[in-house]
């Protein structure tokens, strides 16, 4: 079957328009860098089957980013048979030199110009037959968010992979294409034994790239002299390392390519951007809007998740006590039913209710871009504890649940940032565990508790942050981040969103949910609880004053957080927490729950993002954080 | 005159000169547009040790204070 991969720059909407064929796979949103692995689909386009595969976007091929790196390695190694290389119009003269770099593929060639609409609005006038004789490949407009030029495009996607045919290379000026020339013809034997094209292999080496370094060296060591005497002789009369002369060559290639296809007409007032980035990213107003734009975020959840738990968690509770009148309470099948009702309706009364519109805003968030531009206004704040403004995004997404939050800190350049940033998110109180601070602290303790446990909880974000960026000094400067432009959501991508996410929590999520909530309905038939109580004793009653049921819940909330409070319910056997824990108690257990280990997911998530090392570092940092919190708080209830 | 990038107020107009630096920076700086000889507009500059805010080949980047200042660049008389 044909093979069709999609190559572009960050946020120029291959997800968007990857989606609009094969169906909803990907997630998509306004920040750059939000696919960070590759989806394939088979799909089929007037009676054509091929396989399409959505590459996470680059800004080049030699970019020291890892998902980036997965990319050039697809393209080099699974050589699909032809490549559609999307452009975001509005920005063409930066795409084009992507589009350069793509041509010494030697991969049939499409190139897709989307966003023709946004590139109209600022006034820049394309001349897509020129562009496309330039580049000796098919040049097709499109706008990817409406369908618009979306046949077209794959049509001649096939056309191109069944004629094989290729486009123009572009030639650097005299002198340094003569030492790539040269390059070249040395390695042509070596390039050809690996069926890579010669000329992207001598580009490549020129331009200091490690791995086709490493490369050469386990093929043809020797040409690793050739290469650096070739890297001297191009640096001298510029008085610029290689790799600088080879990408200002491409820079001003691409420049010429659009100042030869495209006029820009100036515009003659202000656009609505400008006006409204004025206010969003003011230095006082915008940090007010932020506040405002979090606090509506927030309320809205929990108005609207209150307003549906409520009577649902009545519903459910009516069904269980008809349960226990009409059934054996001693027998079995009692035991399993009854988990089964308690696991599934957690999952239906207390989780989707805060879930489904706190994606929905996050989406909307998302999609409209605004967070970039949080980042912006966060930057000199998040410096303080050694991380830059866009660090703030995986916390934001943190609140939501912390697996998409270290997912997201794949947006950062840095392994240091990373790491720092994905043990930090973990200590952000996810939807799970902001139900408990709701249902225990908020409900029982008033609200200004809770508040007093987010200040709190900010406070330890910031004091680890600050030791951490210690102990890992910072070595880059800091933050370079793309503002895109507002877009209107598209009412289907959101929604497709969150059926997205959703999926993720009903699939995984709530299964386990439901296991868990059979399991320990089990334990307590079988009366092992008891025994894993008596065993953490020492430590839940003794150390932190708890009583001697709840080490069970907090076993399970390792599971899945959801759990906790479900599983506090069967534990105390009520539902009134306050007739069996003091406040201090109910204080004491939900800072525990708040930054003891991480549930499985979040786990998982971060030994696959920051590795092993990563995964038990947070697990070791949060469990001490959270005991030291616990005790603390203790000696406060105490005093006061 | 020759400055760096973080000197710069809203609604200057620049030339960008040299950036200094290791390979990173100009890789990083490079790939969202901003090269030596590229002209950039200055949106807004923060403040508080806060990113400026540029505007260069139609894209408006943000950069921060400690990037901003290893870009050398040279103002453009308004």
């Amino acid at each position: 079957m044909m093979k069709i991969a999609l190559v572009g720059q960050p946020n120029c909407g291959k997800s968007v328009l990857f989606n609009s064929v094969a169906g909803y796979k990907t997630a998509v949103s306004n920040f750059p860098g939000t696919t960070v692995e590759y989806v394939c689909s088979d799909v089929c386009i007037d009676l054509e089957d091929f396989e399409l595969v959505d590459l996470p976007g680059i800004y080049s091929f030699s970019s020291p980013e890892k998902h980036e790196l997965l990319t050039r390695d697809y393209l080099l190694n699974q050589k699909p048979d032809a490549v559609i290389n999307i452009l975001d119009a509005s920005v063409l003269s930066r795409s084009l030199e992507l589009t350069i770099e793509l041509l010494d593929l030697d991969t049939p060639l499409v190139v897709c110009l989307n966003m023709m609409d946004e590139a109209e609005r600022k006034g820049i006038q394309i001349d897509v037959e020129h562009l496309s004789s330039d580049l000796g490949v098919p040049v097709v407009p499109a706008i990817s968010i409406r369908g618009q030029g979306i046949p077209e495009l794959f049509q001649a996607a096939v056309e191109v992979a069944r004629a094989g045919s290729k486009g123009k290379s572009f030639h650097f000026s005299r002198d340094v294409e003569e030492k790539v020339a040269e390059l070249m013809s040395f390695l042509e034997e070596t390039a050809d034994a690996v069926r890579l094209p010669a000329r992207l292999f001598a580009l490549q080496l020129l331009q200091r790239d490690m791995e086709f370094e490493a490369l050469l060296r386990k093929l043809k060591p020797k040409l690793l002299l050739d290469v650096e005497r070739l890297r001297t002789t191009i640096s001298e009369p510029h008085g610029r390392p290689s790799d600088m002369v080879v990408s200002s060559e491409r820079h001003s290639l691409a420049m010429n390519l659009f100042e030869h296809v495209a006029v820009v007409k100036p515009r003659e007032k202000r656009s609505i951007r400008d006006q409204v980035d004025k206010y969003i990213m003011h230095p006082v107003l915008g940090y007010v809007i932020l506040g405002l734009v979090l606090l509506l975020f927030f309320s809205l959840v929990f108005t609207f998740g209150k307003i549906v738990e409520t009577p649902l968690l009545a519903l459910f509770q009516d069904l269980s006590g008809y349960l226990s009148e009409h059934m054996n309470r001693e027998s079995l099948i009692f035991t399993v039913v009854k988990g089964l009702v308690e696991g599934f309706s957690g999952g239906i009364a207390i989780v989707l209710p805060y879930l489904v519109p706190f994606l929905l805003c996050l989406s909307l968030l998302e999609d409209i871009g605004y967070l970039p531009r949080a980042a912006f206004l966060m930057d000199s704040i998040m410096h303080r504890i050694g991380l830059h403004g866009k660090s703030i995004i995986p916390f934001v997404l943190g609140y939501g649940c912390n697996v998409p939050a270290i997912m997201g800190v794949r947006i950062l350049e840095r392994g240091r940032d990373r790491f720092i940033t994905a043990v930090l998110s973990t200590f952000i109180p996810c939807a799970a565990r902001t139900t408990i601070i709701f249902a225990v602290v908020a409900f029982y303790l008033g609200p200004l508790y809770a508040v007093l446990l987010y200040l709190v909880n900010l406070l330890v974000i910031a004091i680890a942050g600050k030791v951490l960026s210690r102990i890992m000094p910072e070595i880059t400067p800091g933050m370079v981040i793309e503002i895109p432009s507002y877009k209107a959501p598209n009412v289907r991508a959101v929604l497709n969103k969150i059926w997205f996410r959703l999926r993720e929590f009903i699939v995984i999520a709530w299964p386990l949910l439901i296991v868990g909530s059979l399991i320990l309905s089990l334990f307590d038939y079988l009366q092992l609880s008891e025994m894993i109580n008596r065993t953490f004793s020492p430590f839940t009653s003794g150390l932190l004053g708890l009583p001697e049921a709840v080490s069970i819940t907090l076993i399970f909330g390792i599971l899945r957080k959801e759990l906790t409070v479900i599983m506090l319910v069967q534990a105390l056997g009520t539902t009134d927490f306050a007739a069996v824990m003091s406040n201090e108690q109910l204080f004491v257990f939900t800072v525990f729950s708040l930054f003891y280990i991480p549930c499985l997911a979040t786990l998982g998530m971060l030994r696959s993002v920051i590795g092993n090392f990563g995964m038990g570092f947070a697990l070791v940092v949060n469990t001490s954080v959270g005991t030291v919190i616990a005790l603390i708080s203790r000696i406060f209830f105490r005093l006061g | 005159m020759i400055t760096t990038l973080a000197k710069l107020k809203g609604g200057n107009f620049a030339v960008i000169k040299e950036i200094k630096g290791g390979h990173s920076i100009h890789h990083r700086l490079g790939r969202l547009g901003l090269h030596p000889s590229d002209r950039i507009r200055v949106i807004r500059n923060g403040f508080f040790g806060g990113p400026v805010l540029i505007e260069v080949h139609g894209t408006e980047v943000g950069i921060g204070k400690g990037m901003a200042e290893k870009v050398e660049v040279e103002v453009e008389e308004q």
